[in-house]
């Protein structure tokens, strides 16, 4: 099964760049997730990929063969769309053979791999209605279904769970992991939903502003994020950030001060960052716990509480008039206005320099 | 609250009754003429010389639509306007459909400017063409031919403009989905797109057929030879005078059986024939 290779591939609408120079491997069986915000390039990226965009500069390998002067159809790739785009004139059984039929597949063979892929996603009952019969999470299985039989070698998927309810997206998502377990194909899903990415993927490709911020697997990205953009986009709340002065901490590592005074002694290795920057220092509320009023690093007055059932956010308005996000027991008693205390988790902090490359904790004994 | 909904549900239900009564009433109006022309052909024209009222009372005879079966030319003037509607129709058809997929689909220099002169065609009259057309026909020697009667109409700037917007409802993602099937370009418009077009078709192919089968002036002005007539010039030419009251039960008769084809058509057509004119059709 061949892996997929993306070599400096640049896209351009008229004067806007919308793909800069992008390059990317991805293995063979491998669970790739673009993700990003809107806009960001990344459906852009994937019709690239599919054929339906043309490339203006690189070049797109699967395998051995260059495809990206072929046409869609010629590539072996096979695309789940996010409005599901059945044909709503045709059955259920002629939406997933057309494509075997254009390539003049025998019959016998068709009705074997449709009869097949039906089965597998338990929609041969629907197999003699029409689109407009069935519901939106079985159509969303028929066009999985119609990709599926043309035995693709990538998978591609653009946001196929966004026009599903939040019960049907989760377990429409857990069986787009059995099926990757089951064919043996590489997949690319695009999604703005980090949780999306986060379950599903090898790896993740976090986009933004047309380029790549990050590629790395989802606990890469959510524990050692390159820059404040992948920080800030996966993971619920988003970071808390601070522009913080470094100094000298225990064992070579780092200590940074906020505006406010508090003082947070990091894992992260002062031999590693470069020299001579502002940084800014990034946490997460799960590294931050509500203490009593004079007990953390730092104090301050709570604005709001969200209560999430096992745990309470509570956004805390420092000194020096910023707000931070940290987290409380799920039967917190703390309330607006409360003057409380933040204790700080230095080793799960990270620091942005200038150039807003991340610096994060030692591990292993090894400082990134 | 109760009582507040009760009531609005009975001023509901008298508003509805009022306007249904107002409909029948408005259906009988435009029924009689109808039927009173159905009553007309089932007289002798003798007896309808003397009192047209005679037609509410018996004997009434089917004198006049034998006589047609044996005597006019009526046979003749339906084939032609069959001819003539069906092939207008399917040409409007093929043409709009084509053009409306180039205008939503392709990219082409030029296509927005096209696309306006082609709307600029829906404020043009007939009158305003008609002279040239005529000459313009003569010159290629197209009178008194089907496809002289057949051509002017397959310019439809309301067909192209209808099937343009259709094609552009549909979203393109069903052409990128068939384009990673293997399917060219031709096969996506024949076997994707233009099936889902199906109720704009039958709309714009109902109406161009209505228009075609009623349509007097230039059928008249280009089918001079009597074996060319379509039926309302050849209906009209059975008419001797304006006022005529000769032949009335005959002209009834000719009338009626001018408007079996039409009444048939709306029947099988009914529903989207309603769709197109309450507008869920576009």
């Amino acid at each position: 099964m061949p892996g997929i290779e993306l070599k400096n591939v640049t896209k351009t609408f008229g004067a806007a760049t919308v793909i800069d120079n992008v390059s990317l491997s991805i293995r063979p069986h491998e669970f790739m997730v673009f993700l990003g915000p809107s806009g960001c390039g990344k459906s852009t990226l994937l019709r690239m990929i599919a054929g339906l965009e043309s490339v203006d500069a690189g070049e797109i390998w699967i395998g051995d063969r260059r495809v990206d002067q072929l046409a869609p159809g010629e590539r072996r790739v096979a695309m789940v769309f996010q409005h599901y785009a059945l044909y709503p004139h045709m059955s259920v059984r002629e939406n997933m053979s057309f494509g075997l039929r254009n390539v003049r597949l025998p019959d016998a063979e068709i009705e074997k791999r449709v009869d097949a892929a039906a089965k597998m996603l338990e929609i041969t009952h629907l197999l003699d209605r029409k689109p407009g019969q069935i519901s939106g999470g079985q159509r969303q299985r028929v066009a999985i279904g119609r990709a599926i039989v043309k035995e693709p070698h990538l998978f591609l998927f653009d946001e196929p769970l966004s026009n599903l309810d939040a019960a049907l997206r989760v377990r429409t998502r857990l069986e787009i992991a059995q099926l990757h377990q089951r064919v043996d194909a590489a997949m690319i899903f695009v999604t703005h939903d980090q949780i999306e990415a986060m379950t599903l993927a090898h790896r993740i490709v976090v986009m933004n502003n047309r380029k790549i911020e990050q590629i790395g697997t989802p606990m890469e990205i959510y524990s050692r994020p390159a820059t404040t953009f992948v920080a800030s986009f996966v993971g619920t709340p988003a970071m808390n950030f601070s522009p913080v002065e470094l100094s000298d901490g225990p064992n070579g590592f780092v200590s940074a001060r906020l505006p406010d005074g508090a003082i947070v002694a990091t894992r992260i290795d002062k031999a590693s960052l470069p020299a001579s920057q502002s940084f800014k220092l990034g946490i997460r509320a799960e590294s931050l716990d509500i203490c009593p009023a004079g007990q953390g690093e730092t104090v301050g007055v709570a604005q709001f509480v969200e209560r999430l059932g096992d745990r309470t956010l509570v956004y805390v308005k420092l000194a020096d008039g910023a707000t931070i996000v940290a987290e409380d027991a799920g039967n917190s008693r703390v309330a607006i206005n409360d003057q409380v205390g933040v204790k700080f988790d230095g080793s799960e902090a990270h620091l942005f320099d200038d150039q807003d490359r991340g610096h994060h904790a030692v591990l292993d004994g090894s400082a990134t | 609250m109760r009582t507040q909904l009760a009531s609005g549900a009975v001023g509901r239900a008298f508003g509805d009754r009022l306007i249904l009564a107002a409909t029948i009433a408005l259906a009988i109006v435009m029924v009689i003429p109808m039927l009173w022309a159905v009553g007309l052909s089932l007289k002798t024209n003798q007896e309808l010389l003397v009192d047209t009222q005679s037609v509410l009372k018996a004997p009434w005879t089917l004198i006049n639509y034998y006589d047609i079966l044996i005597g006019s030319g009526v046979f003749r003037w339906l084939l032609n306007s069959i001819i003539v509607s069906t092939g207008m129709s399917l040409g409007v058809l093929v043409l709009s459909s084509l053009a409306g997929y180039g205008f939503a689909r392709l990219e082409f220099p030029g296509r927005n400017v096209i696309f306006v002169l082609v709307l600029f065609g829906l404020a043009i009259p007939e009158q305003a063409v008609i002279l040239v057309r005529h000459q313009l026909f003569s010159d290629l020697d197209l009178h008194n031919t089907y496809a002289g009667l057949m051509l002017p109409g397959m310019s439809a700037p309301f067909g192209v403009f209808l099937m343009t917007q259709y094609f552009k409802a549909i979203p393109t993602e069903i052409d990128e989905a068939a384009m990673l099937d293997n399917a060219s370009r031709f096969k996506i418009f024949w076997r994707v797109l233009l099936p889902m077009t199906l109720p704009a078709q039958a709309t714009l192919g109902i109406f161009t057929f209505l228009h075609a089968w009623n349509d007097y002036w230039w059928p008249m002005v280009s089918g001079t030879n009597q074996q060319m007539y379509t039926l309302t010039v050849g209906i009209a030419s059975t008419q001797q005078n304006f006022a005529e009251s000769a032949g009335l039960g005959y002209l009834m008769a000719q009338a009626v059986f001018a408007s079996l084809p039409v009444l048939i058509v709306y029947m099988f057509f009914q529903k989207y024939i309603v769709r197109a004119v309450s507008g869920a059709a576009t």
